[in-house]
């Protein structure tokens, strides 16, 4: 059961972000939505390592491409790259304070967007050059509350043995 | 699936030999897809298939907005009877022209006869509902409710009840996507109706005006011309409300002038848009099966 639970768990807290990712909101509000699969994904690989694999993000970035209507494997890449690198860096990153964790993982983000950007330049789709760094910032904001949510959605002591 | 049938039993030191490889796989994987993509119409039926499988998602994720769209029904009984009154006054005002316009509408018939011009006068629509907008705010496209199965076609032009919306850009079997005017990406022959001058509006990007910087410096253009489409581009029916402008902006000594309209067309309301059919554009595939019979009735 414990090997079922948090795959379950995965796909289900990644439906919620692919949701978190469509919801209209107001121009006001939408440049600041932050990433909220990216936020996920990098969770997991925190987390959990082994069933988090890059596949996940591969498949997950494939879907988002084809929900967000941007071209097929934009952010399959991104999420590829981000997770590979994540999952370098991980075993040094849960030795930190969570607030020196979070400024290392927008960096992450900041790999994720770069991606997305220079896809986006390659292919002839320009975007607002300042404002779209915002979500960067709001993804990296966002992950302590994030990750305090979702150790207490997955109550990952009880399960996790890497739990520190 | 390897990665995720591999469980949690060997659960330290995710970095096995490998990983980067799979990672090298993947990014290749993808890079393929994003040139596929972009050059071929070959990913289509895989994206058709990943949007009909993430359904619920999208129907999860448009509840809010339809949540707002029951409070919008749960009015008063004066207000829409109010409502009613206003709507059935419009009605009549417009059924009133409208028997103006269905007598003129048979002159100009009779009178285009006599030159033998083979332009019409009343064009194909269909009522398409939109499906989705794009949550990205530096991507404006819509998703419409029908696709190559109804005869929409790529570059077909997009209008509501005020205007023109945009154009679109890929179909699928069931569904297809129109990008707006205001995307920057999006450019749209135009003629300003008062002087009948012709330029282009291009989409600005912030999703709530479009800007025409190709003017002359001398060109006759004032706040609140009417702009419409223009048939120049051949993909734009000729004649629906585009924008009005709302600024002009000239700097002494430079050539030319740039101009800044608001759309007409209510970009981001509505549920619905009309599809179509422009006059220079055939319904069905007809140029492939024009140019076929010469290849076989030559031999």
């Amino acid at each position: 059961m414990t090997d079922h639970a948090p795959r379950l768990m995965i796909v289900f807290t990644l439906a919620v972000a692919l949701v978190l990712q469509l919801i209209e909101l107001p121009y006001a509000l939408a440049v600041l939505r932050p990433l909220f699969v990216p936020l996920v994904l990098v969770y997991w690989v925190m987390v959990v390592p082994q069933p988090t694999g890059l596949f996940t993000a591969w498949i997950t970035g494939l879907l988002l491409d084809a929900l967000l209507g941007s071209v097929l494997g934009q952010h399959a890449l991104g999420l590829t790259v981000m997770v590979f690198v994540t999952l370098q860096v991980r075993g040094i990153l849960s030795l930190y304070p969570i607030w020196q964790e979070a400024l290392a993982l927008t960096g992450v983000w900041l790999l994720y967007s770069l991606v997305m950007f220079w896809v986006d330049g390659a292919t002839g789709h320009y975007a607002d050059p300042w404002l779209q760094w915002l979500p960067i910032l709001t993804t990296g904001l966002c992950w302590p509350p994030a990750f305090a949510l979702m150790n207490a959605l997955t109550r990952r002591t009880q399960h996790d043995p890497l739990a520190l | 699936m390897s990665t995720l049938t591999a469980s949690a039993r060997r659960p330290l030191f995710p970095r096995g030999p490998g990983l980067g490889l799979k990672a090298l796989v993947l990014c290749l994987l993808a890079l393929g897809a994003i040139l596929t993509d972009t050059r071929t119409q070959a990913l289509a039926p895989l994206r058709g298939g990943l949007t009909w499988l993430l359904q619920p998602v999208l129907w999860v994720a448009g509840l809010p907005s339809r949540v707002a769209g029951t409070a919008e029904h749960l009015q008063t009984r004066e207000s829409l009877v109010e409502e009613n009154a206003v709507l059935r006054e419009n009605q009549l005002l417009l059924q009133s022209r409208l028997l103006r316009i269905e007598a003129l509408e048979m002159e100009n018939h009779r009178l285009r006869e006599l030159l033998a011009s083979s332009s019409q006068l009343e064009e194909r629509v269909l009522v398409a509902e939109i499906l989705s907008a794009s949550q990205d705010p530096y991507r404006q496209q819509i998703v419409l409710s029908k696709g190559a199965r109804e005869g929409v076609y790529k570059g077909q032009a997009l209008v509501d009840a005020q205007g023109v919306l945009g154009q679109v850009i890929s179909v699928t079997s069931s569904t297809s996507t129109a990008l707006l005017l205001t995307d920057p990406n999006h450019g749209i022959p135009v003629e300003i109706n008062r002087t009948g001058l012709q330029t282009i509006a291009l989409g600005s990007g912030d999703g709530q005006s479009l800007s025409l910087p190709y003017l002359p410096g001398t060109a006759d253009v004032k706040v609140g011309d009417l702009l419409v489409s223009s048939a120049l581009g051949g993909r734009f029916p000729a004649g629906y409300p585009v924008g009005r402008i709302t600024e002009l902006k000239h700097d002494a000594g430079e050539h030319f002038m740039e101009a800044l309209a608001t759309p007409a067309a209510q970009l981001n309301r509505g549920r619905q848009a009309l599809l179509v059919w422009s006059e220079s554009f055939p319904v069905e595939p007809k140029p492939p099966d024009a140019a076929e019979p010469t290849p076989d009735g030559v031999p």
